[in-house]
């Protein structure tokens, strides 16, 4: 493709200036275009400043940039790549492997992947069909092309990062060259990603084209996906301590539920967010488990420590990770033995590390211990407000979760952090994280269908507070589902309020246990299938949130049917439909 | 000029013969409450909206409308079922309710916490058992109350038969229930519906209240024959029956405060041959649909259009559209209300042990249910499903397992114990009990009552017990407010709810249902009421003549003045 070489609007040029400018670079040729790149850089030489003379400004080398994302992390990383890229003289072109095409590939001569890991060890929700290409035997070969592959995970999860080292093997099969080692980085993966992408840049970069004094290498490509410029202020790195205002169990007394409305107290210069986005909170341990690891290991529950644990490390979290560094540290053989074969998954098995602790007790130091834990990730919610109907503040829905087993009570760091170690006034470690990838249409106009169950019907508080605000006349329609209408009804007078003011258009709803047989919102989706047919023929955008495997997989299918049958088609007819859906921006998922 | 009729009677009268907006209501799934005009209306389906009062302080907070269910109420004239309409109705209590039978003071059953969105399909559940909760509530002829047990004798099973004549006949006719209900298709003539066209006896305006109608067999006044609007009393040759006395003119129900209010002792009207007494009932309910009060709902009930009105005007009127006189009343006695608990043989009928068997079991005010170690609920249900037996309720909350042969008692005993069911009440006091649902599921109610009356039973026994009392008949009933639900002005003993806590203390009714008690203390709480009692026990058992009733001997010992009429209840009242 020839691009033309306008200068870009942010090019040190007044408006006017770019205009005129542009006009004539508009008609130039590449050979008038060096002449003009070495005379101003000779011109800058002949005024002393030392520089090599154009000779630099030759056509750098091609780097395409791959990443499979879900929450944004590997998209924010491919994006800091781009930047990066420019140093090493890079020509870099960044690609979502939602829109990209396996022709990307077999056309690239560099490439890195960011690759994130979901499910149980799948890919990102939008990178599945490239994925599939890759793997099958029609991906073109890539004799000669070299790669670098970071993979997201969770070192929680069995298969740790699964996609990554499976695109990491499938490049090189392909007869790819790899350019630089695979990474695996865990929750805590910034600063050693920022480190890794330092280094296999410099490596794919050709050696030559280290950047030269002052012909600035302006970025011309554009192409691939252009970032929205929302870096936020707050990160996990550095969060804001934040006051909780509000602290409400929205569920009835009775109700085997429990769910919490929170109100923080954001207003901090630069603390921003978008209906859709999350709010990340790195929250404080439950102290009774801080003593029993402490206790477990042979340690004081000593101030300091004490501290360090409760705010900085994971207690809770049993990985094959976490093992591997015990049994390494204790030299065990029997910690060893819980890593050979199946032994693992079957000890894990709905245990926490300090079951481990306790079932295998050695005396260990602190350091020792904090060697074994990995850094105390933050939990990301959904924010249920608009900035714009709260300003300064942030509400999340929090779920509690509980659950009982080998004979220990276990609570969820998170959500009982605040269920049950934070009261109002209290104050929580949070920031944003932005998710350009459940948003509400551009268009106030456009309807939209809203589809969650439990917390998950947090971001449509949130969207509809929005549109309320910009006054955004678009039709709504929510498809609510928990287990009981008398005290599960999350918001239910808010929903009421909206309804009677036009802001909601409809709802339905669909609660599993108020009768003999369970109805989800799938069920709900189906009963009214006609209707929403002609809702998302007029355009809305579709929006499901909430539980993966408890619901997002059903309503994904139940769509499908829906689509099929608008479609006059099968199952396939309907999945190309939600695909077209998908790509197009018109559906979107936020599921966890 | 404006219009002086109640709301209810507008309401009722745009209603298209009921129908409201209850469809549309059905269908809004972000609430679980109906329009408010509908409120009015579902009752004549046989349902009220309720909310769950124990939890109204939290509710906002958590951003939840009112805890909002429905209260389903079943029309069983005389109370009859078989074994599977008993199963059936059991199935529903936990498929669809809180999980407990509520019998009422009424002979039939309730439901709560039905949410709205399982309220069709419980209705259907009921007509599926042949069973229906049409007019169970509402301004028309309500459930009819029979003498208990339709086996006991032969006339008490043509009380039985006349009641449940007399339910179908004066039931009301609109189409709307089974629409709405019933899937049924639409029936309603828009276009005559202006005039009787769907309910020629009811018109569009129905009654303007509630109306009762109950039937008694002497000795036995279990019906409380005198509390209701409409009552017959089967008049015995040697057992046979010849004819019934007509009474009218009953009821309970009054404001607090207001004078113009007060429960009435019903009148004799006259008496009529078996073949007449159907229509007498028409003729009472449709000079009482064209004579009362709709203007005031609170003086709405027949008894207050007999006092207006005067007895013999309304003899009159009803004898006019009958077309002939009713005799004079023949001589009657009643012996108690109460239910005679534990096994007891049909009166007539085959000899010796062929005789059927009836076991009268005590129900705690009614409220069927299992709790750990007394699993009742679930008693039943086993007795049901081995068919045993056919099931009576009573209008004292009871329940009658009726025309079990001899060889099955044994049986029915072993599982009403394996289920730690005691066929025998700890005291004669509890026996004799009944008290109002009240919290948390009635909207009037302003104290506990059926969550309260137990344990207060339970102080006062020990007073009993001073004064060895503890096996002498004494009725006590509570309400959580005037309504009198539980026929409280009709007991020896009354209490009704004033505010939380408080009650209203009445002495003074006849053991055997003729006369009305009168106020002895006001706003009492437990301890007092405690204080109130014991003395009066220690002096009833020292001081009284050889059978004495408790509800005469206060009169004859000075605690409270005999009410001789319900226009006199609030009269000489000295307060203690
Ligand atoms: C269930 C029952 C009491 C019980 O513990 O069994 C009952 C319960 C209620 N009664 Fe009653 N009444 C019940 C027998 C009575 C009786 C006794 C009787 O009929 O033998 C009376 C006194 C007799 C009479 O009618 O005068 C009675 C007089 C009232 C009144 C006062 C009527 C009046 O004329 O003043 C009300 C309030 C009203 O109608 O405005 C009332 C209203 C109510 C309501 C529906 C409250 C309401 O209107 O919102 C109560 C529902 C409470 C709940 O949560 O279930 N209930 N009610 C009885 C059901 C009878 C049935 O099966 O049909
Ligand atoms: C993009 C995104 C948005 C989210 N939005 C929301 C939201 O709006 N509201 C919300 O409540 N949550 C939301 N979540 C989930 C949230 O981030 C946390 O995962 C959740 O609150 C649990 O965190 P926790 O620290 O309380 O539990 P943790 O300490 O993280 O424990 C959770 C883990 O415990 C184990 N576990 C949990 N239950 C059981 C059980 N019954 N039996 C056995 N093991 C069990 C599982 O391994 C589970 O992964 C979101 C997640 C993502 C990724
Ligand atoms: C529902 C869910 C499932 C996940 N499954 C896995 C998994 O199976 N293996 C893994 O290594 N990481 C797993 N992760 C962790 C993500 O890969 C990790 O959060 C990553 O940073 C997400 O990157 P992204 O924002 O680019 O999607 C999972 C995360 C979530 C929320
Ligand atoms: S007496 Fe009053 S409180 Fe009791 S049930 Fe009747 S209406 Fe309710």
């Amino acid at each position: 493709m020839t691009v033309t070489p306008l200068l870009p609007k942010n090019a040190p040029f007044s408006p006017e200036e770019i205009d005129l400018l542009n006009k004539v670079v508009a008609r130039t040729t590449p050979q008038q275009r060096s002449w003009l790149a070495g005379f101003f850089a000779g011109f800058e030489a002949a005024q002393g400043s030392a520089a090599l003379p154009a000779a630099a400004a030759k056509p750098r080398a091609p780097l395409t940039i791959l990443y499979g994302s879900e929450s944004g992390n590997s998209e924010t990383l491919a994006l800091k790549a781009k930047k990066i890229a420019q140093k090493h003289g890079l020509d870099a072109k960044v690609f979502d492997m939602a829109d990209a095409d396996m022709a990307l590939l077999a056309k690239a001569k560099n490439i890195v992947v960011y690759a994130a890991t979901w499910g149980e060890g799948d890919p990102p929700a939008r990178a599945i069909d490239f994925y599939a290409a890759l793997m099958s035997d029609a991906a073109p070969r890539l004799d000669g092309v070299r790669f670098a592959v970071l993979s997201l995970g969770d070192t929680a999860y069995v298969h740790f990062c699964a996609v990554g080292k499976a695109i990491d093997a499938r490049l090189e099969a392909l007869g790819g060259i790899r350019a630089a080692d695979r990474i695996d980085l865990d929750l805590d993966f910034a600063k050693q990603a920022a480190v890794w992408t330092e280094g296999a840049l410099a490596k794919l970069a050709p050696p030559e084209a280290s950047a030269s004094g002052t012909v600035v290498h302006v970025d011309f490509t554009g192409g691939g996906y252009e970032a929205e410029d929302d870096e936020p202020q707050f990160t996990a790195e550095a969060p804001l301590e934040a006051e909780i205002a509000t602290l409400i169990n929205l569920n009835g007394s009775g109700s085997a539920r429990e769910t919490w409305h929170v109100e923080i107290a954001t207003d901090a210069a630069g603390f921003s967010y978008l209906p859709g986005d999350a709010i990340g909170v790195l929250p404080e341990n439950d102290p009774e488990l801080a003593d029993q690891v402490l206790r477990a290991v042979g340690l004081q529950a000593d101030g300091a420590l004490l501290l360090k644990v409760l705010t900085g490390y994971d207690i809770t979290t049993l990985s094959r990770a976490a093992v591997e560094n015990y049994a390494k540290l204790t030299g065990r053989a029997d910690v060893k033995k819980l890593l050979e074969g199946d032994a693992y998954a079957k000890f894990s098995f709905d245990r926490q590390l300090v079951d481990v602790f306790e079932a295998y007790p050695e005396k260990l130091t602190a350091e020792q211990l904090l060697s074994v834990l990995r850094p105390l990730p933050g939990r990301l919610y959904s924010v249920a407000s608009s900035l714009k109907a709260h300003p300064g503040e942030a509400h999340l829905l929090v779920g509690a979760v509980r659950w009982a087993s080998h004979g220990k009570k276990r609570k969820g760091v998170a959500s009982t952090f605040f269920a049950d170690r934070r009261k109002v006034g209290g104050s929580a470690r949070v920031y944003v994280k932005p998710n350009r990838h459940f948003r509400l249409p551009e268009d106030g106009h456009k309807p939209i269908i809203m589809i969650g169950a439990g917390t998950g019907v947090a971001p449509y508080r949130a969207f509809i507070e929005e549109r309320v605000e910009l006054a955004a006349k678009g039709k709504s329609w929510l498809f609510f589902g928990e287990r009981n209408f008398t005290n599960d009804f999350l918001y239910q007078l808010e929903w009421q309020d909206h309804l009677a003011a036009g802001a909601l258009s409809k709802i339905d709803t669909a609660f599993s246990r108020d009768q003999p047989e369970k109805i989800y919102v799938q069920h709900r989706l189906w009963e009214r299938r006609a209707e929403l047919q002609s809702w998302i023929a007029d355009g809305a955008h579709v929006y499901v949130c909430g539980d993966e495997k408890g619901m997002a997989k059903d309503v994904d299918a139940t769509l499908v049917k829906i689509l099929a049958e608008a479609a006059k088609g099968d199952d396939d007819a309907g999945r190309a439909k939600l695909k077209e859906l998908t790509k197009a921006g018109r559906y979107q998922r936020d599921v966890y | 000029m404006t219009d002086k009729r109640a709301k209810n009677e507008i309401i009722k009268e745009n209603s298209h013969q009921l129908r409201g907006t209850l469809v549309e209501g059905l269908l809004d799934v972000a609430t679980g409450n109906i329009a408010e005009d509908d409120h009015q209306l579902i009752k004549f389906h046989g349902s009220y909206i309720q909310d769950d009062r124990d939890v109204r302080g939290e509710r906002a907070k958590k951003k939840l409308e009112k805890a909002f269910s429905f209260m389903i109420r079943l029309r069983i004239p005389g109370g009859l079922m078989t074994p599977k309409q008993w199963i059936a109705l059991d199935d529903i209590a936990s498929t669809y309710a809180n999980g407990t039978l509520r019998l009422t003071t009424r002979e039939t059953f309730q439901y709560h916490g039905v949410i709205k969105s399982n309220l069709k399909r419980t209705m259907q559940a009921i007509n599926a058992a042949c069973l229906d909760t049409l007019a169970a509530c509402g301004d028309v002829n309500r459930n009819v109350m029979t003498a208990a047990n339709p086996h006991l004798s032969a006339a008490h099973k043509q009380a039985y038969d006349l009641g449940k004549a007399i339910s179908e006949h004066l039931l009301p006719q609109t189409g709307a229930y089974h629409e709405i209900w019933l899937d049924g298709e639409k029936v309603e003539d828009k276009s005559r519906s202006a005039g009787k066209g769907e309910e020629p006896m009811y018109g569009v305006h129905y009654l303007p209240r509630k109306f009762k109608t109950v039937i008694a067999v002497p000795p036995d006044n279990d019906v409380d024959i005198f509390a209701h609007d409409l009552g017959y009393i089967a008049i015995l040759d040697k057992g046979e029956l010849t004819g019934w006395n007509v009474t009218i003119g009953g009821g309970m129900g009054m404001t607090h405060g207001d004078l113009n209010t007060f429960p009435r002792t019903a009148d004799m009207l006259g008496y009529c041959k078996p073949e007449q007494a159907v229509d007498i009932a028409e003729k009472v309910l449709t000079v009482q649909r064209d004579w009362g009060n709709r203007e005031s709902r609170a003086r709405a009930r027949l008894k207050y259009t007999v006092e207006d009105r005067g007895l013999d005007a309304y003899r009159a009127e009803v004898e006019k559209r009958l077309g002939y006189k009713l005799g004079k009343p023949k001589p009657f006695k009643f012996s108690g209300t109460g239910d005679p608990l534990g096994w007891r043989q049909s009166l007539d009928g085959k000899k010796g042990e062929d005789k059927p068997w009836h076991l009268t079991v005590f129900i705690e005010n009614g409220r069927i249910k299992d709790r750990a170690g007394h699993t009742m609920r679930s008693a039943f249900r086993e007795i049901a499903e081995l068919g045993l037996c056919e099931f009576v309720t009573t209008s004292n909350q009871n329940v009658i397992l009726s025309n079990v042969t001899a060889k099955f008692k044994a049986k029915i005993e072993a599982i009403l114990k394996a289920h730690g069911v005691h066929l025998d009440v700890s005291s004669k006091l509890r026996a004799n009990s009944m008290a109002c649902v009240a919290l948390p599921t009635c909207g009037l109610a302003l104290a506990e009552s059926e969550r309260f009356l137990p344990e207060l039973i339970t102080a006062l026994e020990d007073g009993l017990d001073k004064a060895g009392l503890r096996d002498d008949d004494i009725v006590i009933r509570m309400t959580g407010c005037p309504n009198g639900c539980s026929r409280p002005y009709l007991a020896e003993i009354g209490l009704v709810g004033r505010n939380p806590g408080l009650y209203n203390l009445y002495l003074g009714a006849a053991f055997d249902g003729s006369r009305l008690s009168k106020l002895y203390a006001q706003d009492a709480g437990k301890d007092r009421i405690i204080a109130l009692l014991e003395p009066i026990f220690l002096a009833y058992a020292q001081q009284r003549k050889a059978g004495e009733r408790f509800g005469d001997f206060v009169i004859r010992a000075g605690y409270v003045k005999a009410t001789t009429a319900g226009n006199q209840f609030h009269a000489d009242i000295k307060l203690a």
